[in-house]
């Protein structure tokens, strides 16, 4: 991109992401501290805090947080690369990752929901086995779901995350020359496993950090996944700050907020205790990984990790696919392996609503994230330009451009606590409850996951080519759109879908910029989910599943096919032209 | 035309009683006539609950005769908790956003009521001024139309319906369901794992802590004063004593609790529970209907007699349709929309208005709405407890999740 005022550009988008933060910021920080006018507090006190200490929920909830906010993360980072270690490059794997997109784009409510359904006492699982093997006539009273433990809280977590890191690997696999390297380690005598673990695992992780660290405070934060499967006796930190916000009582706020204010503490230590056992675990495996052993006990780790990737997966197929059983059931009784009744009644009854949600969430939803990519590419090329005229004199102002850090923030702040702030801003800006404010409000959290899944392959980007191209045809522009884009395309490609569905997904920011005039497939699903009515929960989901699978499926399969159809299509005009002519 | 002839007519009515009242009364009903000139062509967001179909439909149908009767359009923003219609109007004010609020009209009681109220986030008094309500409300009928529980209601909102605990059971599974707090909890120890409430602070679960309260405490007079000045652990210790023997016993071992009364009724479906409890007395036969529940089910209340309270309307200070948000509150006070309202098909909610108040049509109307196959009728509902003092409700949530929660 020729730009000009980079600097100033910087300065400007920075501010741009900066102000919203900042005010969400201090509508927290705040009431934390006892001040907020509107309930007539006007002098900081340290009441909120000591309020917030002396509650015992306080500390169960934030013991279950932090185990499955890190456990969960660590078994979905196992998993991911032992699937990719397994089938990297191997013909079977390619079908398998057009199978991941379905799981990528499904809200995580509509999983949650499906999980339940699968492994409850009552569930699919049970039920298939009922009574002829277990002699159940009735569910039994076992705690499968929402146990104390987080188990299974931790479990769909996985099932969510998985599939997203897997995604992310396969997209900067082309950056670190994996299949060169498989290739040179395997005629070395390296069993695959050991290649990956040794030589392309600790090449990978650099360039996947920033997701995984998305994954541990989306882990650490979630809210509606939380709510359906995870434990409520306590429940997650979360979920009780959640409850809190919400709660009749408006004095409750202050403890609240400062609850959030915690969770960002934590969220701070967590990320900074997994970096600082990544340096431990990368030093003390750095001799054993230079012994020369070509086989080794640890892939065995990644061969168990494999199986139960698989699982993981099958689980959270079966679970999707009961959604849609659910929506055709009229009656569908325990220990039914399927509906007795079926019925077209369920959709139906759905279907004058469509038509609305429909086109509110496509708008918000293609909206957000075309002018998120827009945005990103403006940013990464800014990043690029100051790079490259800082190189020369330090290295230190390059690496830690503004956008790095300040990109991460939107998605570290819980958004329970960050988007009550926001809400009052909208008001003084009398944008409340308009489509422009949830595009918005949705734009902050679409941006960070394109910026940085754009991030490593347009930094990686051979800027020869261009320059080449540049070389030959002094055209910056159009050579930047048709050379330098058209060669990112898949990457271009992959943000827009995982952009497309967080903007598809969200529930909060939709619910309070758009004050619940602007219903989306999200927000009806999430709102028919807490009526427990597992008919119109599953219509809600298959709905809401269709759009990012179909964007997804295009991701992936419009790439590899574009030039040639491009080709095809100019071969077609230009015969069409010369009969007509 | 049909307008000014209610206002005749109610001027006719209250002609007989005294001369000040008529005064009164024509001057209120030329205001009245100011309003509904005044809401036409107005929008009116209404805020209100939206996790049950028929009572989404019921809202839509109202929104429909509004329109066609006094050109108010009438916009249903579904809300999965009253309390963020709270929150946003509590925003607003911090925003110093004092007109043309977002919101117009709150389906709404209790605790978010009296934080509404407490706080000056109400537009008011005016529910006391609404034709219907002149016509038809009977104040002294119930407490809970004058005290939503134990706060004043002062003309700061206008009754809608009425409710009441029910239970449920499967009659192939149960035959005979117990009917107090005791055999309940004699129930689940023969029968470990069947038994269950929804979790607290659900409204519904506090008010099974309410129920038990009012069962199993010697003290129910206490019950109706404010929380603080009452000897709370004495009170409640019974129950909690209860609870600790209960939750051994109950469903998932009292570890996890269902979210809501619909998801209560989905176990008791798939048999994992034996007894679910709702606060809307058609509950069952509507479920029987929609395929959810089996058609062996039926409703029952405890010998004791169950809690129930009225649900209002309220208009938050900053509504910008004043004028609109009134004529639905009062349209939704008319014999037609409580008469829909109370059909099971429709909603099965209970009216706000009195029967003698009513015309000898509209009585018959009432009389001739269908049952469903495990409704119960009014008799059958017998005796209602009246809720405790608000501040119980927060102070029952508190204890519970500090013993129970974490």
């Amino acid at each position: 991109m020729p730009l000009k005022h980079t600097t100033l550009i910087t300065w400007l988008m920075a501010l741009l992401l900066i102000l919203p933060i900042a005010v969400g910021l201090i509508g927290t920080l705040l009431p934390a501290f006892q001040y907020f006018p509107p309930l007539g507090e006007h002098r900081m006190a340290f009441t909120p805090w000591q309020n917030l200490f002396a509650q015992g929920e306080f500390y169960a909830s934030l013991k279950l947080t932090l185990i499955t906010g890190i456990v969960a993360p660590v078994i979905a980072l196992w998993l991911a690369l032992s699937l990719l270690a397994w089938g990297y490059e191997r013909a079977f794997f390619k079908k398998f990752e057009a199978l991941l997109s379905p799981l990528l784009a499904i809200p995580h409510a509509a999983i949650a929901i499906g999980l339940l359904f699968l492994l409850s006492p009552s569930g699919w699982l049970v039920r298939l086995f009922s009574p002829w093997l277990t002699g159940f006539d009735r569910p039994p009273n076992w705690i499968s779901v929402q146990d104390p433990y987080g188990l299974s809280l931790i479990f769909a977590l996985v099932i969510k995350e998985m599939p997203y890191l897997l995604f992310v690997m396969l997209a900067t696999m082309k950056s670190i020359q994996a299949r060169e390297s498989l290739q040179v380690c395997q005629s070395l005598g390296y069993s695959r496993y050991t290649a990956w673990r040794k030589v392309l695992i600790p090449q990978l992780y650099p360039l996947i950090r920033l997701p995984i660290f998305i994954v541990i405070t989306f882990s650490l934060t979630v809210v509606d996944l939380a709510l359906v499967i995870g434990p409520n006796t306590p429940s997650t930190l979360a979920v009780t700050l959640f409850r809190w916000f919400n709660d009749p009582d408006l004095s409750m706020r202050f403890m609240a907020s400062a609850g959030a204010v915690f969770l960002m503490l934590s969220i701070a230590l967590v990320l900074g205790g997994w970096e600082m056992a990544h340096y431990l675990l990368s030093k003390i495996t750095r001799t054993e990984r230079s012994n020369g052993k070509r086989h080794g006990l640890t892939d065995a780790v990644l061969a168990v990790g494999r199986i139960l990737g698989l699982v993981t997966l099958l689980s959270g197929f079966v679970a999707l696919l009961l959604l849609p059983v659910w929506s055709l059931a009229k009656r569908w009784r325990f220990p039914d392996a399927l509906p007795s009744q079926w019925t077209f009644d369920n959709l139906e009854r759905a279907a004058p609503l469509l038509i609305t949600l429909t086109s509110n969430t496509l708008i918000i939803a293609l909206s957000a994230t075309l002018i998120a990519c827009l945005v990103s590419l403006l940013m990464l090329e800014t990043k690029r330009l100051i790079a490259k005229g800082t190189n020369q004199r330090n290295n230190t102002r390059a690496q830690h451009h503004a956008f790095d850090w300040l990109i991460y923030v939107p998605i570290l702040l819980p958004q329970i606590g960050f988007l009550f702030g926001l809400h009052v801003l909208l008001i003084y800006l009398d944008l409340n409850g308009a489509l422009s404010a949830i595009i918005a409000l949705h734009l902050m959290y679409v941006l960070p996951y394109v910026y940085l899944t754009l991030k490593g392959p347009y930094l990686a980007y051979e800027e020869e080519y261009l320059r080449q191209a540049n070389r030959l045809n002094h055209k910056p522009w159009r050579n930047y759109v048709l050379i330098k884009l058209a060669m990112l395309k898949p990457a271009i490609f992959t943000a827009f879908a995982i952009g497309f569905s967080v903007s598809i997904a969200q529930y909060l920011p939709t619910l309070i910029a758009g004050e619940g005039r602007y219903s989306t497939l999200t927000t009806e699903a999430v709102t028919q989910a807490a009526s427990g009515d597992r008919k119109q929960v599953g219509s809600m989901a298959l709905l809401q599943a269709a759009f990012p699978i179909l964007v997804f499926w295009l991701a992936l399969t419009l790439p590899p096919r574009w030039t040639k159809w491009r080709l095809a299509m100019k071969m077609t005009l230009k015969r069409k032209t010369k009969c007509s002519a | 035309m049909k307008k000014s002839f209610v206002a005749v007519s109610i001027a006719a009515t209250l002609a007989f009683v005294s001369l000040p009242t008529v005064a009164d009364t024509l001057d209120d009903s030329a205001t009245w006539q100011e309003t509904l000139n005044q809401a036409k062509g107005q929008t009116v967001y209404f805020n209100a609950w939206g996790g049950a179909d028929n009572i989404n439909d019921y809202i839509q149908w109202a929104a429909d005769r509004i329109k066609d009767d006094y050109n108010v359009t009438l916009r249903h923003v579904k809300l999965t908790d009253t309390a963020d219609a709270v929150n946003r109007v509590l925003a607003e004010k911090a925003a110093g956003k004092n007109t043309n609020g977002s919101i117009d009209l709150i389906w709404i009681n209790g605790e978010n009521f009296r934080a509404m109220k407490d706080n000056n986030l109400l537009f008011g008094p005016f529910s006391q001024s609404l034709p219907n309500y002149m016509a038809y409300v009977d104040e002294n009928a119930r407490q809970s139309l004058t005290q939503d529980f134990g706060t004043p209601v002062d003309g700061m909102e206008s009754p809608w319906g009425m409710a009441q605990v029910i239970f449920m059971h499967d009659t192939a599974t149960l035959r005979n369901p117990p009917k107090s707090m005791t055999e309940l909890l004699t129930y689940a120890n023969t029968n470990p794992g069947r038994i269950t409430y929804p979790e607290p602070p659900q409204f519904l679960g506090s008010t099974f802590l309410k129920q038990a309260l009012y069962e199993l405490t010697p003290h129910r007079k206490a019950l109706s004063q404010p929380v603080d000045t009452v000897d709370f652990e004495k009170i409640t210790a019974p129950l909690w004593a209860y609870l600790d023997q209960l939750h051994p016993v109950a469903w998932r071992r009292g570890q996890t609790f269902p979210s809501s009364s619909e998801e209560m009724m989905r176990l008791l479906d798939d048999r994992e529970i034996d007894v679910a409890l709702s606060f809307d007395i058609s509950a069952a036969s509507v479920q029987i209907d929609k395929g959810n529940l089996p058609d062996t089910v039926r409703s029952y209340v405890f010998q004791g007699g169950t809690i129930g309270n009225t649900h209002f309307l309220a208009i938050p200070y900053n509504t910008g349709v004043s004028a609109g948000a009134q004529v639905v509150a009062n349209f939704m006070l008319s014999p037609e929309a409580q008469i829909k309202k109370q059909t099971p098909t429709v909603w099965g909610d209970l009216s706000v208005l009195s029967y003698a108040k009513l015309s000898n049509a509209d009585q018959a109307k009432f009389d001739a709405l269908p049952r469903g196959i495990a409704t119960l009728s009014i008799e059958e509902l017998g005796k209602t407890l009246p809720e405790p003092h608000s501040s119980w409700m927060g102070a029952l949530e508190k204890a519970w999740r500090a013993r129970y929660a974490q």
